[in-house]
């Protein structure tokens, strides 16, 4: 592969940058439909950091209204640091937002826009709907 | 009735400075210290305006007066440039300023009217019989009457009034001298008002200026103390305290707004712009504690910017929304069964978030002590430096607590009608004043016990003993 990649730039830069791009873009990709497969595996899933305090209160939260989550520790993952990139490109921001929240495979957020669903009341209705919660 | 008179005046352009000083006026008369009277100019026009109707009635002898004395005040109207102009205009001319006077109507100058109800306000009572004195002139040019005056002007007007009852034809020098003194005083009066206006103007780009520096070094200060407090002496801590404290007026000022228009029984939609305003009033203040947290986490988690009492309750840096809530159910009247239910589920809902905010923060100080505590005795700077990592974690804790804040009042809206939204947050508002003031009484109260207590050393160990006698009988239970 090392070879390959010398060749290329040896020859052509620009297809050499393509190549990078298209592998990258794949990664991405790859990346992705990891955090897809993991999300749809479980009705709440929580992607946080063993070491985060937000993260422990976002679990609280859930342990308090008596949801079963899964809860995904990045910092214990081979791959955090790229699922982590790739959460933060799903929530279109630049810093670091654990703890992200997927109720029935869909994007929540991060704690404030659980906090707001809470407050508004859709918040358990959409566990309801995702099989979270009975009652 | 003064205005009448003054119609006559027809004050018009020099004097656009009644336009603008309204009400200061009348103390401008009483207050010679002030560098500008117009009781003298008024006089001065006044005796003008004498002068020139004493004109029109001699039209003989006045002819070339009048063109005199129209000199120093070129913006008359026309009418008096007519008057002056011609004698054959010079009847006209009369007859339009005594039909003005006796309409006791609106002076058909326009321009001239407004002004001519302020310079109303103006006058004394010193100006108010001089001016009656010319209505006098006009319709029977009888002796003139003026209250014992020490102004110069009036003596003047004596003598003159005095020469024109009893003299048909005054002599050449007693009126030039007479025009002369006039020509001073009004002159004079001129140079006084331009100083005045002057000194107003430069004072007035003075405190422009001085609202855009502070403006300029408000915002800066904020901004620098971001950077590392470059050059800034105010700390962001009391920068808070002075933005709170003007939160604080803007809410009150706001809730009497509330207050009114709820009394008043207004419209629901103009409730409505109330309400969504109140509602923009407590985002401003969370938005700006959010700033402030980035430079000065502490002060505001610790509430140094509340009162004593506040801060007895407080919770991460505000109010506990469950409470006030609560509060609210207990409180209003008025309030529909769903409402009521909606309320305690919004509570509900706020009281596991209050929850879970609250168990993180734990976690997150046993985090901290745990760092520190460990850290080797010697270079222990490794752990100091994770602990402070750590503690950044405080603003995000803080900006949890304030936007289940801000969603709770937005929720609390949405639930309930306008009015009813209006008066909770009348409630709300009425419940931190009392807390201020119980901060405040109880301040007071400690200032006294420290008096009392002194005196009462001696009996200090006998109420020890009491203290005791309960506790012991807690454990005689067991």
């Amino acid at each position: 592969m090392n070879q390959e990649s010398v060749m290329h730039y040896q020859v052509d830069p620009w297809n050499y940058y393509m190549m990078r791009v298209r592998r990258r873009r794949m990664e991405e990709e790859d990346e992705m439909e990891r955090v897809m497969r993991i999300v749809s595996e479980s009705a709440v899933v929580i992607f946080s950091s063993s070491s985060c305090c937000m993260c422990h209160a976002m679990k609280s939260l859930f342990c308090g209204m008596g949801v079963n989550t899964m809860v995904h520790e990045l910092d214990q993952d081979s791959k955090g640091k790229q699922m982590e990139k790739t959460l933060m490109r799903l929530l279109a921001t630049n810093s670091t937002t654990l703890p992200v929240v997927f109720i029935g495979g869909k994007l929540v957020g991060s704690m404030d826009t659980l906090l707001a669903f809470h407050v508004n009341g859709s918040l358990v209705p959409l566990l309801k709907q995702a099989g979270a919660l009975w009652l | 009735m003064a205005s009448q008179r003054i119609g006559e005046l027809d004050f018009s352009e020099p004097y656009g400075i009644h336009h603008r000083i309204n009400n200061p006026s009348s103390s401008l008369i009483n207050d010679q210290g002030s560098g500008f009277d117009f009781g003298e100019l008024e006089e001065a026009i006044g005796l003008q305006g004498v002068k020139i109707r004493n004109d029109e009635t001699k039209a003989s002898f006045f002819t070339g007066k009048p063109a005199a004395t129209l000199e120093m005040f070129p913006s008359w109207p026309m009418r008096f440039h007519q008057s002056s102009i011609g004698g054959t205009n010079n009847k006209s001319g009369g007859e339009s300023s005594d039909s003005a006077l006796s309409s006791k109507n609106e002076n058909p100058f326009e321009p001239e009217s407004p002004l001519s109800k302020k310079a109303s306000s103006f006058c004394s009572s010193d100006q108010l019989q001089h001016l009656q004195l010319q209505q006098d002139m006009t319709n029977n040019n009888d002796v003139i009457k003026t209250a014992s005056s020490p102004k110069s002007a009036h003596e003047k007007l004596q003598r003159k009034g005095g020469g024109s009852t009893s003299d048909n034809k005054p002599l050449d020098a007693k009126t030039l001298r007479r025009l002369a003194q006039n020509r001073e005083a009004a002159r004079k009066s001129r140079l006084r008002k331009k100083a005045y206006v002057q000194q107003l103007e430069s004072s007035r780009l003075k405190l422009t200026q001085l609202e855009q520096d502070l403006q300029r070094a408000r915002s800066q200060g904020m901004f620098m103390d971001w950077s590392g407090g470059v050059g800034s002496n105010i700390s962001s801590g009391a920068m808070f305290d002075m933005e709170y404290a003007r939160w604080l007026e803007e809410d009150n000022r706001l809730l009497t707004e509330l207050r009114n228009g709820l009394e008043a029984a207004l419209s629901d939609n103009e409730m409505r712009v109330m309400v969504e305003g109140y509602l923009c009033h407590y985002d401003e203040v969370f938005r700006v504690k959010g700033v402030t947290a980035k430079a000065d986490v502490f002060h505001v988690i610790n509430g140094g910017w509340t009162s004593q009492a506040e801060r007895c309750f407080l919770w991460i840096g505000g109010f506990r929304p469950s409470e006030i809530i609560m509060m609210l159910i207990q409180q209003l009247e008025a309030v529909a069964e769903q409402q009521i239910m909606g309320m305690y589920g919004l509570r509900h809902s706020s009281q596991q978030a209050e929850e879970a905010l609250s168990q993180g923060l734990d976690q997150l100080q046993q985090s901290v002590v745990d760092t520190i505590a460990g850290a080797p005795l010697v270079d222990g700077v490794q752990q100091m430096v994770v602990a402070v990592g750590k503690l950044a974690n405080l603003e995000g804790f803080l900006r949890q607590a304030d936007n289940l804040r801000q969603q709770t009042l937005h929720q609390l809206c949405r639930l309930l009608t306008v009015r009813q939204a209006a008066r909770s947050f009348l409630v709300i508002g009425e419940y931190y004043a009392r807390l201020r003031a119980l901060s405040s009484l109880w301040a007071s109260r400690s200032r006294d016990q420290t008096i009392i207590t002194s005196d009462e050393n001696s009996c200090q160990t006998t109420t020890d003993m009491q203290m005791l006698q309960p506790s012991h009988n807690h454990f005689s239970s067991f």
